[in-house]
């Protein structure tokens, strides 16, 4: 009888026994547990949607039974399951390719599955999100942050009025600096949106007034919305936010298209509609005793119609006279969709504070962006500002300069894979094989030329050609990215309006570090002394001990190397082609000129009034940078009808001629 | 009356056999090319080969006409292919205009009720601006219904526009590279206003289908592509004869010491700024006369054509075939252009190095650089002035 087989089998039965209850919680568990509640909601639960979830979250938080907050944030982060045969609901624990299925209200593991015996449950996205929401007022005193910065990202998402009391309440609780500071701000905005005392609400609006953060601004923007309205008089008791002027606010064809849309006067009929007619009503050749082939013209047309309108066989449409006088005897208005005028009001003042606000930092920002383009201009044109400005050579291979240099970081970073030592690597790399490449070109064609400037224009037409096509050999023809080091992808980010790209900011700097050596070159330095000598009077230079044609080809090579290393710059953040430097030479050219021929001063003067002028005409027409371009050009074009010279124009000697 | 007429006109060509021999050497290519095209003789030569040598005969218009405002008066212009451009669009808006109507109106005409005008051009406008997302006629198309005023407008728009210009750059004495730089400028301003989609002329897509014209859809385009041909080369040869009076005489004489020495042509109390206008002027008219003609062949003309890079080519035809000369011009363009088309249209053979297969397609650009610099540095005065030494020889 005791034999260790019947044991072991008392021990199965046992364990059955003892498991039964648990395989049936729903008869077990008494009736304020939450499963009685969900199973009540069953179908709801399990395919949740955006129709039904409202009503069974609603249903939830009325009872709110012990274990709610945590069963809905499990239910939105798709940890809720259910079995099919019972279509009961458990949570479930991950074990070694099984699922400890966990009992809701206790707590308890009551079996073990795999997960083709269970069906998780997958609330989409926005379900998940109006799960949250609700789950917001429970969430914001949990003791991960995590968690609370979770509930109030749902509160910023959608918030609601009854999140108001939980909100404020757990201020005074919140340990975290960064969320208090946060919890506060939703407060005011959720307070200035469905505050109760009308006091509260209109003290949390003026709060706002001035803040230029997304959120704020759609606040005010909700709480002042307008809808159009139209009626035979004003009605009473709305809160109008203006009357609107037939032919002065809004024109006379848009008002009776408003009427129509009210369904307060018929529709006009269009050209196409007419023919339709028309076409319906041909009769032996002839539409209301008008030929066929004379229906050529509107009048015809209108004569056709008129026909058989007075045979009745078309109803009559809107006459021009009808249309004028129905819509004069109409009013065409404006409301606010918030009812109450006085927080309108309030929300009005705090949107004009803010817009003005608003309009302030986008001048900072568009002064931001200007530099930021002032200064790729002037990195891209201070090369040339040496070997066209100070030596006039027009060297059209000048953006070949820039490409090589962009080429010679792209190659440095095949080789070296760490971005912040290929950078170093490749700046002065960059530097030495553009000065190789200028001291070359100088030393075989720019030097036989200077007699004939215009013929150098074609000779270093014919190099950029040859060097671009080199180019496209060597590299292909797809963009090669330049990439830049971690510390310079991010931006600086004063606030949501304000911010500029770490790039920008370093080429702003590399552009006045390229100032300062360029004006402590040619100002303090022998070779910058010797180079203004050879450029004003060659021959007497070289009486006075200087070798022209050594000065020439260093001031050559100067120049060029510059240009490689602008291309440097110019590659981290454009991509690098064979055609990028013909991008850019036009307008360095123009930049030099505009700014003064022979001064560094006249090409950052140039390259400013080029950068910030063409970003002053795009933000006058944002989406549309080609015209901005092409009004920038037709600008300098004027200006130099009126300054030849450039900007900072050289007087006396200096200025040559 | 007519005597004094005629007189300096015997005298002119008498004076210059050159232009005497280029009209002859012109008459007979033409008539070598009809013989052997396949429209009119014995199909030697493709209607595309046609194609390509009427488009040449315009090139070397424009370079002719390239040569009289740089070559003689010393004004490095970067603008010209923008009035070459701007003839092209303006001939190719009636193109497109009288070639869609036509489309438009016969499928119009199956409707129980005869279409009225407006209902033609929103038709139109339709079928041409469907591409950049407009159905409106914008108000530059005015007059593409019409083909005698857009032919004015071929005219008008490019010699109005360096009219203004060229007055406004010689008044402020703008001279040298600073006059190459702002032509050069003006010439990408209108690229890029041409490149917009709202300007109207249906940004970077062009004006197509231009080979199609309108009232001669009968004609196969082997006729068409001769005819064009015969009147490119009518408009080369009218158009040579033109500079080559006009550089021949006292107004000749003056415009080449405005580029030798503008300060003392000026002190010898000459208007060297209305002198410098007139040849822009006239030249950038004439461009835009070989522009209208250009693209009518080519079927297609895009704002890309008229990117500085274009005008910058243009000179070097000219340098290449020798400033300074008209035949030279000539000779530069249809030599450059049609060794272009023929290396990178794949008819050089490629050429292996064991190591390396220099394919033409790749190596071109490169070799027609390295060209440039080669004829820059050794040979200034280009393929033109081979001829000095076989007239000198002798």
């Amino acid at each position: 009888m005791c034999s260790p087989a019947s044991l072991a089998r008392l021990a199965v039965i046992v364990t059955i026994l003892a498991c039964t209850p648990a395989l049936r919680p729903g008869v077990a568990i008494a009736q304020e547990g939450l499963q009685p509640l969900l199973q009540k909601y069953q179908a709801e639960i399990a395919k949740p949607s955006r129709t039904t979830v409202d009503r069974v979250l609603a249903a939830l938080l009325r009872e709110n039974r012990p274990g709610t907050s945590e069963f809905l944030r499990r239910w939105q982060d798709r940890g809720v399951y259910e079995r099919p045969g019972d279509g009961f609901f458990f949570y479930a624990q991950e074990a070694s390719g099984a699922l400890h299925l966990i009992d809701i209200d206790s707590g308890v593991a009551v079996a073990e599955v795999t997960r083709r015996e269970i069906n998780q449950i997958r609330p989409n996205s926005g379900v998940r999100g109006v799960i949250a929401a609700a789950l917001a007022p429970f969430e914001l005193n949990a003791p991960e942050p995590a968690r609370r910065q979770a509930a109030l990202d749902a509160i910023a998402r959608s918030g609601d009025a009854d999140q108001i009391v939980p909100l404020a309440d757990s201020i005074d609780h919140e340990p975290d600096a960064v969320l208090k500071r946060r919890k506060e701000r939703l407060l005011v905005l959720l307070t200035a949106q469905f505050g109760t005392p009308q006091s509260a609400r209109l003290t949390a609006i003026s709060d706002l007034a001035g803040d230029i953060s997304i959120e704020a601004r759609s606040v005010l923007n909700q709480l002042t919305a307008r809808q159009a309205g139209v009626a035979i008089a004003l009605p009473e008791g709305a809160n109008i936010a203006r009357v609107l002027e037939v032919g002065e606010d809004i024109s006379g064809t848009e008002a009776y298209d408003r009427l129509v849309g009210a369904g307060l006067a018929p529709p006009r009929q269009s050209a196409t509609d007419r023919r339709e007619v028309l076409a319906q009503h041909i009769v032996d050749g002839a539409v209301g005793g008008v030929p066929l082939h004379q229906l050529d013209t509107d009048a015809a047309r209108t004569r056709a119609y008129e026909a058989l309108e007075a045979a009745g066989t078309v109803p009559a449409r809107a006459a021009e006279n009808e249309v004028a006088r129905t819509v004069a005897a109409h009013v065409f208005y404006e409301t606010y969709v918030q009812p109450d005028p006085e927080v309108t009001a309030a929300a009005e003042d705090a949107l004009a504070t803010t817009t003005r606000t608003l309009g302030l930092y986008q001048t900072l920002d568009l002064v931001l962006d200007g530099l930021s383009l002032a200064s790729i201009f002037f990195l891209a044109a201070i090369g040339l500002a040496i070997t066209f400005g100070v030596m006039g050579v027009i060297n059209m291979a000048h953006g070949e300069f820039i490409m090589m240099g962009a080429y010679t970081g792209y190659v440095v970073q095949i080789f070296i894979p760490d971005y912040t030592f290929s950078l170093i690597v490749a700046l002065p790399l960059a530097f030495a094989v553009t000065f190789g490449a200028g001291v070359t070109m100088e030393r075989l064609v720019i030097r036989h030329l200077y007699t004939r400037p215009l013929e150098t224009l074609l000779a270093t037409f014919g190099i950029s050609i040859a060097l671009q096509q080199l180019a496209k050999n060597v590299f292909g023809t797809q963009a090669r990215p330049l990439t830049a080091p971690d510390w310079l992808s991010g931006a600086l980010t004063l606030n949501d309006i304000v911010s500029i790209s770490n790039i920008r900011v370093a080429i702003f700097v590399l552009s006045l570090i390229f100032l300062a050596l360029l004006l402590f070159i040619l100002k303090r330095t022998r070779l910058g002394l010797e180079m203004r000598a050879v450029t004003q009077n060659p021959g007497m230079a070289a009486s006075m001990g200087i070798n022209p044609n050594r000065i020439n080809m260093l001031t050559f090579g100067l120049g060029s190397g510059i240009a490689g290393i602008a291309g440097v710059a110019i590659g981290l953040y454009a991509q690098v082609t064979s055609e990028m430097g013909a991008n850019y030479i036009v307008q360095s050219f123009m930049t030099v000129v505009v700014g003064g021929v022979g001064n560094v001063w006249g090409t950052l003067a140039g390259a400013s009034l080029i950068g910030f002028l063409q970003k002053g005409i795009e933000w006058f027409n944002p989406s549309n940078t080609l015209a901005a371009q092409t009004y920038m050009i037709l600008f300098i074009i004027m200006f130099i009808q009126f300054r030849p010279k450039g900007i900072v124009a050289l007087k006396g000697r200096a200025a040559g001629d | 009356m007519s005597e004094p007429e005629i007189a300096p006109r015997k005298r002119f060509l008498a004076e210059n056999p050159s232009a005497l021999r280029f009209i002859g050497c012109l008459a007979l290519f033409t008539l070598g090319v009809t013989v052997l095209s396949e429209g009119f003789g014995l199909a030697f030569l493709s209607t595309s080969m046609v194609k390509i040598l009427g488009m040449t005969l315009c090139l070397c218009l424009i370079a002719v006409a390239m040569d009289v405002v740089w070559g003689y008066c010393g004004i490095l212009s970067l603008g010209h292919f923008a009035f070459f451009g701007l003839g092209g669009y303006a001939i190719g808006m009636w193109l497109m205009y009288a070639r869609t109507e036509g489309i438009v109106v016969q499928s119009l005409a199956a409707a129980p009720i005869p279409p009225t005008p407006t209902e033609i051009e929103n038709a139109i406008a339709t079928q041409i601006f469907g591409v950049v997302g407009s159905n409106e006629l914008p108000f530059v198309w005015g007059f593409a219904h019409s083909l005698p005023l857009q032919l004015l407008l071929v005219l008008l728009v490019p010699g109005l526009l360096a009219l203004i210009f060229g007055w406004l750059a010689f008044r402020s004495r703008v001279t040298g590279v600073y006059l190459s730089i702002l032509t050069q400028a003006m010439t990408l301003a209108l690229s890029l206003y041409l490149f917009q989609n709202d300007t109207g002329l249906r940004g970077n897509n062009g004006l197509s289908g231009l080979q199609n014209i309108p009232g001669l859809l009968h004609l196969s385009q082997s006729t068409l592509a001769i005819w064009f041909f015969w009147a490119s080369a009518l408009a080369l040869g009218l158009g040579y004869l033109l500079f080559a009076w006009l550089v021949s005489g006292k107004f000749g004489s003056v415009i080449r010491a405005i580029r030798d020495n503008e300060a003392r042509v000026r002190f010898l109390g000459y208007d060297v700024e209305r002198y410098k206008l007139v040849i822009f002027t006239l030249t950038a008219v004439v461009s835009a006369i070989a522009g209208a003609l250009y693209y009518p062949q080519a079927g297609i003309i895009n704002p890309a054509e008229i990117a500085p890079i274009a005008s910058i080519y243009l000179a070097v035809w000219v340098a290449i075939g020798g400033r300074g000369r008209l035949y030279g011009a000539v000779i530069g363009a249809a030599a450059v252009s049609l060794s272009s088309s023929w290396f990178t249209g794949g008819g050089a053979p490629s050429i292996n190095l064991g190591f390396y297969t220099i394919l033409w397609t790749d190596w071109w650009l490169v070799l027609l650089g390295l060209g440039f610099v080669a004829v820059t540095l050794f040979f200034p005065r280009g393929i033109g002035g081979l001829f000095d030494y076989l007239v000198r020889k002798p």
